[in-house]
């Protein structure tokens, strides 16, 4: 095939199932509740036992209190993502806090949350 | 010896036809509201993987060729391109495939160059299209040797290997549940490759055919997809980026740091780039079979059903081991 031809299919193929995903409402983020939370973090660790779960008021985030400390749940396009806060730098951010993991794979998140909820999850974030 | 024999790049030329069945497939699960999922920066990163590694290809498949040109130069052996070879060839292309995958999913170096495959939370027809772009690292072009050796040409391997690619595009999908007993008997089909695809305990490491789902029959690896343990599709750990260059080379960065900590014995660095995904050398990760006996001791009643029944003496080693 030219390669003129297989350029313009690609980028054209990308380009217009991109377009439709999004028009068609398919960019939208997972909505979390304590309930799901709670089942989408035994998912991704399935040997913890939760203590209690704090999920962000935009439903996007949760923070997770197991028996050997606390978690971070957050929503990863229509999916969730989950890490045990171990190895990770807190970083105030306007719209809440940035966490940065040093991991390549899973660089930061940014956590929607209000003046309130942000006193509320750094006091749960430190190490007990 | 025949040099000039050349066969098309059926994987350029199926381009059209993975354009065309994407959209299918997601009008089919728009309009009947079932047979998978799709999101956007999901689809886009697979589709970007895929172009990736069509450029690869451009870019490093020349290192592939070279070798396959040199072995076919230092062979005797010339078995030609009717149609019964080229049969032939399919079939024994399909048992390198199976081992290559298997090797991929078993040795970190090779799981380095496949994971992102795995990386999608997602199971649709762009998932198939989230390739490599750094097989050539993995030096698994060693294993089309012998049929290079046997008198296979270079071009009818790359043919056939292009043919197989393109078998398995349409069994990554949801919209299809099982096709005919024969067929599933014998053939990869969406059913076998989901199983593949799931980070479920009793799904990890199996199912590694690329065409012919009797290598995993023969070799033992076989695991039906049950209707009682959905399949959860994705990695043990998943990754937190949709950045296709993260998703393309980050564990050969997991390799680096983890091989490169100080105070690690020769031994351990070897490790970490040779052993199976989930080896460290202080125990903090757990291996396939550790996962698979955590499992069992939170659902014994597991013991013996599919997925489960080879690892039991594997099982009791490695907790045996961690204890």
């Amino acid at each position: 095939m030219p390669l003129e031809i297989l350029l313009v299919l690609v980028v054209g193929g990308i380009a217009g199932v991109t377009l439709l995903l999004h028009l068609t409402g398919r960019s939208r983020l997972h909505e979390l509740t304590p309930k799901t939370a709670q089942d989408q973090w035994l998912r991704h660790f399935p040997n913890d036992s939760i203590i209690d779960v704090t999920v962000a008021t935009d439903g996007h985030a949760a923070l997770v209190r197991i028996e050997t400390g606390a978690g971070l749940l957050w929503s990863f396009g229509a999916d969730t993502v989950a890490r045990h806060l171990l190895d990770f730098d807190r970083i105030d951010h306007p719209q809440g806090f940035e966490v940065q993991f040093h991991d390549f794979s899973t660089p930061r998140v940014v956590i929607h949350l209000d003046e309130t909820e942000r006193r509320h999850w750094q006091h749960l974030m430190e190490p007990a | 010896m025949t040099d000039q024999i050349t066969f098309p790049d059926a994987v350029q030329w199926a381009v059209p036809v993975f354009i065309a069945a994407i959209l299918a497939e997601f009008l089919w699960i728009a309009i009947k509201g079932r047979g998978g999922r799709y999101e956007t920066r999901d689809a886009v990163t697979s589709l970007i993987m895929g172009a990736g590694n069509i450029a690869s290809g451009f870019l490093l498949g020349f290192i592939a060729y070279a070798f396959f040109m040199w072995l076919w130069q230092i062979t005797p052996l010339d078995l030609g391109t009717s149609i019964p070879i080229i049969i032939l060839c399919f079939v024994l292309d399909d048992l390198r495939y199976y081992w290559v995958h298997r090797f991929g999913h078993r040795i970190r170096w090779v799981w380095a160059s496949h994971v992102n495959h795995h990386s999608s939370q997602h199971y649709n027809l762009t998932t198939a299209l989230r390739q490599t772009w750094t097989y050539t690292f993995t030096f698994m072009m060693v294993v089309r040797a012998p049929l290079i050796l046997l008198g296979f040409h270079p071009a009818m391997v790359l043919f056939v290997g292009g043919l197989n690619l393109i078998y398995q595009f349409w069994i990554h999908t949801e919209a299809i549940g099982k096709m005919p007993r024969w067929f599933e008997a014998v053939m990869n089909t969406p059913s076998h490759h989901r199983a593949h695809h799931g980070r479920n305990a009793r799904y990890l490491d199996c199912n590694y055919a690329g065409v012919f789902i009797i290598w995993d029959k023969i070799f033992g690896t076989f695991v039906p997809e049950q209707e009682d343990d959905k399949v959860d599709y994705g990695l043990v750990h998943n990754i937190g980026t949709f950045n296709p260059l993260r998703v393309a080379f980050h564990e050969w960065v997991g390799i680096w740091k983890d091989a490169t900590q100080p105070g690690l014995t020769t031994g351990q660095r070897l490790a970490y780039c040779f052993a199976p995904p989930g080896y460290s050398h202080d125990g903090s990760r757990d291996s396939s079979a550790q996962i698979k006996a955590k499992h069992l001791a939170r659902h014994p009643k597991d013991r013996g059903t599919p997925g489960f029944e080879q690892c039991d003496a594997e099982l009791s080693a490695s907790v045996a081991k961690q204890s």
